[in-house]
């Protein structure tokens, strides 16, 4: 009975032509919406803890507050007592200067990020920094640098191969290795494409600004993240005055890149969600009208022995319908802008994944089915409740 | 004597508009028996359209009870009535009423559609019945496709359908031409003969009137005559 109920609504709405394919486009509109924008949230979300996931969960970050001239300034006494912290396995300063670059006679302004190489591998493992060609440095090194590849080969008139030698700061550097770029940086990271990656030692030749700019601090395992994240919060909380150091372990920034998502994608659901309101406004109207242009049908029908509940059903069943239809297409339509977003993002060097589950499917399927049959209530029920003598005299 | 049909008792129907009671039906006491061939007429407004409706469990009447094969129509609830007025009673309108996006298959398969035979039942009793009313060639046809004489047989098959012991039909040639017409009156006249079934039509048309079994004429919501018959009950 329900799949001839079924056949018969889909019969209906076929033959109903403009009216129904206008009001699908609404449910479509609204739902590809919804779709895409929940499919290519989960999906930046998935990246971010995807490469937070690189750092193993045991990683805080300790970024001074303040700006330029009046950043906090750490020192070595800081870093020595962030290594006597309790379950603190290693600390890795990171010192940053924005120097010029010389390459063929042109000149351009670089961000310089360096590390004491014996921590290095410790630094690499952070998963900020893959050299792409070439090789990577050595302690004491104080003469090679490697280079982003947006720099090599991308800021410059001619691209900068391994082993020429460009001045920083009026120094001579020996390029080395070119850095992969991450897909996308983050929360505090330095984006390894656009920077040039130095030892200390060389450091020490361009800059005289020793504090760092961001510190790495590992600690032994998971579970005592938090606990070291409170002493140095401590520490440098009776320092340096309350919060003028943000520590941040990937857990926080996970946390709080999420939440910065959730809002973002909220605020465009709720708009999505609008449009979705105006569609099932639109089921209305269309059922409506459908129900009073086939006024006479349905006392007919109800003359040949339908019951109220079986018009009522078929009314429901009919808008549930364009809902479920426009769902399907929307879905499809959704994931379809998605994919192109996420293509678009990525070659403009975002790492965003257009995702595909069942959840967003199902969720999309039901949402549509429900809008489809609350729009249709109200119509279904004047239906079923027609008079069926006035209905047959309706015209 | 015959087995009594339809038993009207006391049925008045009354009409609000605004302020003024209309009673269309006015304390009426009526037995149809089975294989009854009744007509009803009588001039416009009398209140033999609402008699038939009353009747047919179409509309409820406002005051007194009405039984069909003994059964209380009057104390059914609306789904009971829905099922109940679709198996026994076949309804022919002046009209048509044919569902116009539908072939003249389809809509003989609607009332077998409600009644939730299966669909390959439908097709073929819907077949059946229409080659028996003479339209076997025209099974896809839609109504727009039809003349009114086709139609109004198509409206006679859909009646058929359920193999309704009662068939009511409301001035069925009051939109034909006379062949066709007659045709259509033929076909109603043999339901009754051959088949047995229990005929009331409501009519202004003399000639068909006069050709019924029994003939009841109303006038300002009361029977004048033809209501001394008793059925076996």
């Amino acid at each position: 009975m329900i799949y001839d109920l079924f056949n018969e609504a889909i019969k209906n709405l076929s033959r109903s032509g403009i009216k129904t394919y206008l009001t699908l486009l609404g449910i479509i509109i609204g739902i590809a919406a919804i779709v895409s924008l929940v499919s290519i949230g989960s999906g930046l979300g998935m990246a971010v803890e995807q490469q937070l996931d690189q750092l193993g969960g045991k990683t805080i970050f300790v970024i001074p507050g303040g700006f330029q001239n009046i950043r906090i300034k750490l020192n070595e006494t800081d870093i020595s007592n962030f290594e006597s912290i309790r379950n603190v396995e290693s600390v890795v300063p990171v010192y940053s200067t924005s120097a010029i670059l010389e390459f063929n006679g042109e000149k351009i302004n670089v961000s310089v990020n360096a590390t004491d190489s014996g921590d290095k591998t410790l630094f690499e493992n952070t998963g900020f920094f893959n050299v792409k060609e070439g090789r990577d440095f050595t302690r004491n090194e104080s003469g090679s640098i490697l280079l982003g590849s947006e720099i090599a080969e991308n800021y410059f008139e001619k691209k900068i191969e391994i082993k020429k030698l460009v001045k920083i700061n009026g120094k001579d550097f020996r390029v080395i290795g070119i850095l992969k770029p991450l897909p996308q940086s983050f929360g505090g990271g330095p984006d390894p494409g656009n920077t040039v990656l130095m030892s200390l030692d060389a450091f020490k030749r361009i800059s005289t600004n020793l504090n760092p700019t961001i510190i790495f601090i590992n600690a032994t395992d998971k579970e005592s993240v938090p606990q070291v994240v409170d002493d140095i919060k401590d520490y440098s909380d009776k320092k340096y005055g309350d919060k003028s150091v943000n520590v941040l372990s990937s857990d926080n920034l996970l946390e709080t890149i999420n939440s910065l998502l959730d809002m973002i994608t909220m605020f465009i659901l709720s708009l999505a969600g609008i449009s979705l309101i105006v569609g099932g406004i639109g089921i209305m109207n269309a059922m409506i009208t459908s129900v009073l242009e086939r006024t006479k049908e349905i006392g007919t029908l109800k003359a040949l022995g339908a019951s109220n509940n079986k018009i009522l059903t078929l009314i429901l069943i009919e808008s549930a319908l364009i809902g479920l239809i426009g769902g399907i297409i929307g879905i499809l339509l959704g994931f379809g802008l998605a994919e192109v977003i996420a293509i678009i993002g990525t070659q403009s060097g975002f790492a965003l994944i257009a995702v595909k589950s069942y959840e967003i499917i199902f969720g999309a399927l039901a949402f549509s089915m429900i809008i489809g049959m609350v729009s249709g209530f109200y119509p279904a029920s004047r239906a079923a409740n027609l008079d069926p003598v006035e209905a047959l005299r309706y015209e | 004597m015959k087995n009594e049909m339809i038993r009207l008792e006391n049925v008045s129907k009354i009409y609000t508009l605004g302020e003024i009671q209309v009673k269309a039906l006015d304390n009426i006491n009526l037995s149809i028996c089975e294989q009854d061939y009744v007509s009803i007429m009588g001039p416009s407004g009398s209140g033999k359209t609402t008699l038939l409706d009353v009747m047919s469990t179409m509309m409820k009447p406002t005051f007194g009870k009405i039984f069909i094969e003994k059964k209380e129509t009057t104390k059914m609830s609306n789904t009971e009535l829905a099922s109940f007025r679709g198996q026994k009673i076949g309804f022919i309108f002046q009209t048509f009423n044919l569902l116009p996006k539908l072939s003249a298959l389809e809509n003989v398969m609607v009332p077998m559609w409600v009644n939730n035979t299966t669909r390959s039942e439908r097709i073929t009793n819907a077949k059946n019945i229409l080659e028996s009313v003479g339209l076997g060639d025209k099974l896809q046809n839609r109504p727009n496709q039809m003349s009114g004489g086709q139609k109004q047989r198509v409206a006679i098959a859909r009646a058929l359908a359920l193999n309704p012991n009662i068939i009511v039909a409301d001035e069925p040639t009051g939109n034909l031409d006379s062949k066709s017409g007659k045709i259509v009156m033929d076909i109603l006249n043999d339901l009754n003969k051959k088949d047995g079934k229990t005929l009331i039509i409501v009519t202004h048309d003399q000639s068909i009137g006069e050709k019924a079994k029994r003939k009841i004429v109303i006038k300002d919501g009361q029977i004048l005559n033809g209501n001394t018959k008793v059925c076996q009950l």
